[in-house]
């Protein structure tokens, strides 16, 4: 494994502050969040960012980067959404989220390292498998933690329902991850583009 | 805002637990995430809340500032209680509510695992109440050390979040320039269908995007112009030791695991 270069460790950290500005993006910006069903729900641009790490940074650094961030909220700086912190971000039910964001940047790295230039079809897939990633682990994890440290019986089908609104947005975003970087990889130094095939 | 933003939720003080090494606090709360799970009797979730307390009162940390961290979970706390109120159905009758019988195991099963839940957010989040990122981030690299045998970037790791550290303030100050800068050029995101509102992102995002790398570019350009290595033969500023209330804390944590398996039924 070929060593990591200051490059690569100050574009991870910004990775971790897009992060931090992603899961409270609604704090800046009041008005990103949604009205759904009579409920507002702030947006967060936290899977969208973790998409957008994955394709820039490809699977092994932005998924290091996603490592960072996680441990940056442990470690009590309030990154997390809702300005959060702490390792009982994790623990609480919608923790797996949270860990899942590593999985959205390797696996999305992954499909982006299958082709050397950018192209919005693998750019869209990547960022489509990364969103199954995101619900997957997440709603999993919500499904583990109700049933056993909260000891609720919610079966796996209402742990799916209660999230449909977020997959909603969630996807519009991921979409919309994936024009951005298409677009902006022509426009930045190439040296940015991290991806190699 | 951004001046509170680096210290986290760090609560400045002098008490033992503020001067335990941090490697000593992720350790106990490691296992203490464990062992809340083995507890099952009256005994052994006392042990467990006396342990908590005890600490929450050593740190000397005021009470305004334990019950903020809290905040966003007693909702969650109560919820499961009063689910638990209402479907289990165990035990005697205690008495009815609209119709709903009460049972007696109901409201035990209720307290017990409302407790067990308010016991690790407590105990987990007194280490953010009385460490610094600075210092966490020293520990999570001594105690990952041993994954640098599997070529996982231990160093690289914790300066990573070094930089973030620094990072987070500056970016989170340029996203509110970008923000006034756009509506003072007349962007209007307040109206508008979902498909409208999220495509108002994009002016926000690429100024913070291009500006964000720039800055890591130019620090990336520093680091090697300073001859930056890797973490080959660097020394540290602060170096953690490890002392014997460290030792004496392990010692009783050990007592505390064995009486909550020995008092478990």
């Amino acid at each position: 494994m070929k060593g990591l270069r200051p490059i690569d460790l100050t574009f991870g950290a910004v990775f971790v502050c897009l992060m931090a500005i992603g899961a409270n993006i609604a704090v800046w910006f009041p008005m990103l969040a949604i009205p759904i069903g009579g409920a507002s729900i702030p947006l967060s641009l936290q899977t969208f960012f973790a998409i957008l790490a994955g394709l820039m940074l490809g699977k092994k650094l932005g998924s290091i980067s996603m490592i960072t961030y996680i441990l940056v909220g442990i470690a009590g700086v309030p990154v997390f959404a809702e300005m959060s912190a702490g390792p009982m971000a994790l623990i609480s039910p919608t923790g797996g989220f949270i860990i899942s964001f590593i999985f959205i940047a390797f696996f999305v790295g992954v499909i982006a390292e299958l082709s050397s230039k950018p192209s919005i079809q693998i750019y869209s897939i990547a960022a489509i498998v990364g969103l199954i990633a995101n619900y997957g682990i997440g709603v999993s994890y919500m499904y583990l933690a109700m049933n056993t440290w909260l000891e609720l019986d919610i079966s796996y089908l209402i742990a799916w329902s209660g999230m449909i609104p977020f997959l909603i947005k969630d996807t519009a975003l991921a979409c919309l991850a994936a024009i951005f970087m298409v677009n902006i990889a022509k426009r930045v130094p190439s040296k940015w583009m991290m991806v190699k095939a | 805002m951004s001046s509170s933003l680096i210290i986290g939720q760090y609560v400045p003080g002098n008490s033992i637990v503020h001067r335990l090494d941090p490697r000593t606090k992720i350790t106990v709360i490691f296992f203490f995430v464990f062992i809340v799970f083995f507890a099952n009797s009256v005994l052994s979730y006392t042990t467990l809340t006396v342990f908590a307390l005890v600490t929450v009162i050593i740190t000397k940390i005021p009470i305004r500032f334990i019950m903020k961290g809290l905040t966003p979970v007693w909702f969650l706390i109560i919820f499961t209680f009063i689910l638990h109120l209402i479907v289990t159905k165990e035990g005697t009758v205690l008495f009815d509510i609209f119709g709903f019988n009460i049972y007696t195991g109901a409201l035990i099963q209720g307290f017990a695992i409302s407790m067990r839940f308010f016991l690790l957010i407590l105990v987990t989040s007194l280490l953010t109440l009385t460490t610094t990122p600075i210092e966490i981030t020293d520990a999570i690299e001594e105690m990952l050390h041993p994954l640098k045998k599997i070529k996982f970037p231990v160093h690289e790791l914790a300066l990573m979040m070094s930089i973030s550290l620094r990072f987070i303030p500056t970016l989170l100050q340029e996203t509110e320039k970008i923000s006034r800068a756009q509506a003072s050029r007349g962007v209007d995101f307040k109206t508008g269908p979902l498909k409208e509102r999220i495509k108002a992102v994009v002016p926000l995002l690429v100024p913070l995007f291009v500006s964000a790398f720039k800055r890591a570019e130019e620090l990336a350009m520093a680091m090697e112009a300073r001859g930056y290595q890797g973490g080959e033969g660097r020394t540290k500023l602060r170096e953690l030791k490890i002392e014997k209330i460290d030792i004496a804390v392990y010692i009783l944590f050990t007592l505390v695991i064995a009486i909550v398996l020995y008092t478990r039924s």
